[in-house]
């Protein structure tokens, strides 16, 4: 579904990720971990080209996103993402941040959007929040607001760049409770984070990115129980 | 001293009587304060819309190299009109492209001032788009619209709370600069004040009568846009942001 070839990217002379290659299978949920600055969030927001590699393919359901004719804005409908910092759109009520793409993409009329974002609400427990404006919602009940609207595009895969990273202890609970959920669902799922209970519980496999390149990858089992790379071993002795 | 001020006084009003209800000569005050109006309208039309396209290729184009040459042009277009004096730019613009006989002065300084008023409006519209949080432009895309859709469905509707204080300021400045559309023949209100000066012999009171109609003009506009701006205020309101857009107010 997703295929990434030699894929390279560098700020200025800081070189960040330095030759990816790796597939991601449809029904996949892959977990990245890693150390702060070791270009893991780089490859995640790559995949959706949000940053541009330097060098290197980005393949999406037989398209390259990175290709000079690619419409890139049709391939991101169909890549939903997920932010640290939510990223909502605070002038506009719940529901209407959950409708506006899929309307204004023309991908549903007004009255099936709102249909849609009725169901995803009450998906992602929220039911009665749909006229509330996001700054009136805790961190987590944004975080899930964020979620439905990713979902409201119908993607095939859902990116997240560290949603837990900016909630407070006590929320971040019920959004790894509604992500466990897609996942349980078949959805397809790219993870950054630092929750390694979650990447044990539902991660089909664990990557470890340090220095921009795949140290190791394996089934949670393996990866967290028999550690291979000496780094790797040093830093889940460290955050576990 | 005094005295001669209290005579004059005493005689200020009859002079106003004579400059504004005399031979019907308020019309010639309303006749101009139409043209004032007009300009004035159709001039931060055409300044916003210049405005809101210079600060999008602004800071949408720097970052792009084959388009780094739009930014160029913006940024003398915005050098020429902030650098040069409004009546000459007027002059300008009247003697060199607007040669035809039956040229509509009305038009031409409508235009003008637009252009003038829209390297204004450019840059605070700019530092509006500048003052959201990049990870809406971010969200935007990621949803699938492009740069511009995101600009206008996203960003633009809350940067327009930001800069409303900023530029409302604008249409004000505008409003008045307009009084020297007398120069190419407009006969707006300050040219009719003169005018009517002409026919009584008595300059100051008409001047008076038309610094009070543009005043009177001034606080409608800041008392609607005070309200506006409350409206939209309910939202959400980012101080700071607002605060860090005082520096582009016009001096």
């Amino acid at each position: 579904m997703i295929e990434t070839k030699n894929l390279k990217k560098a700020f200025g002379s800081i070189s960040v990720l330095n030759g990816i290659s790796e597939k991601i299978e449809k029904g996949e949920k892959v977990v990245i971990i890693g150390p702060s600055g070791s270009g893991k969030s780089t490859f995640l927001r790559c995949l959706n080209l949000l940053e541009t590699p330097t060098s290197g393919e980005i393949w999406f359901e037989g398209n390259q996103i990175n290709g000079p004719k690619t419409n890139i804005n049709r391939l991101r409908q169909k890549m939903g993402m997920v932010f640290q910092q939510f990223n909502l759109f605070p002038h506009l009520t719940v529901k209407e941040n959950i409708t506006l793409a899929p309307v204004k993409l023309k991908l549903m009329s007004s009255q099936e959007a709102d249909k849609k974002a009725v169901e995803l609400l009450k998906r992602v427990g929220l039911p009665d929040k749909a006229d509330a404006y996001p700054k009136q919602l805790s961190g987590g009940q944004k975080q899930r607001i964020a979620i439905a609207r990713a979902l409201a595009m119908n993607p095939d895969v859902l990116l997240f760049d560290e949603p837990t990273s900016a909630l407070d202890p006590e929320m971040v609970g019920e959004v790894l409770e509604l992500m466990k959920e897609l996942a349980e669902e078949g959805m397809t799922m790219v993870v950054v984070t630092h929750e390694m209970g979650f990447a044990r519980e539902v991660a089909t496999r664990v990557m470890f990115i340090d220095e921009g390149i795949i140290k190791e990858q394996n089934t949670p089992q393996e990866f967290f129980d028999q550690p291979q790379d000496e780094r790797l071993k040093n830093f889940l002795s460290k955050v576990l | 001293m005094i005295q001669n001020i209290m005579d004059w006084m005493q005689r200020l009003g009859p002079r106003l009587n004579d400059a504004f209800l005399v031979d019907d000569r308020y019309k010639a005050y309303l006749e101009g304060l139409k043209y004032t109006i007009e300009i004035a309208l159709m001039a931060i039309l055409i300044g916003c819309l210049i405005g809101v396209v210079i600060a999008i290729i602004k800071v949408s184009a720097s970052g792009v190299r084959g388009l780094k040459w739009l930014n160029v042009l913006c940024d003398l277009y915005i050098t020429l009109i902030r650098g040069t004096p409004l009546v000459l730019q007027l002059l300008i613009i009247y003697n060199l492209i607007f040669t035809a006989r039956d040229t509509n002065e009305v038009v031409v300084g409508a235009v003008c001032f637009g252009i003038n008023s829209g390297a204004y409006v450019a840059e605070i519209v700019r530092a509006g788009i500048e003052s959201i949080d990049k990870g809406q432009m971010e969200a935007g895309r990621s949803l699938g619209f492009n740069h511009i859709q995101t600009m206008f469905y996203i960003i633009l509707p809350q940067a327009i709370k930001n800069i409303l204080p900023a530029l409302g300021n604008e249409f004000i400045v505008l409003i008045k600069e307009t009084s020297v559309a007398g120069y190419i023949a407009v006969p707006d209100l300050a040219k009719n004040a003169q005018y009517v000066g002409s026919r009584t012999y008595d300059v100051l009171p008409p001047l008076f009568i038309a610094a009070a109609f543009y005043l009177i003009i001034v606080l409608g506009l800041t008392w609607l846009l005070k309200r506006l701006e409350r409206r939209m205020g309910q939202g959400d309101r980012d101080k700071k942001s607002k605060k860090s857009l005082r520096k582009h107010f016009r001096p």
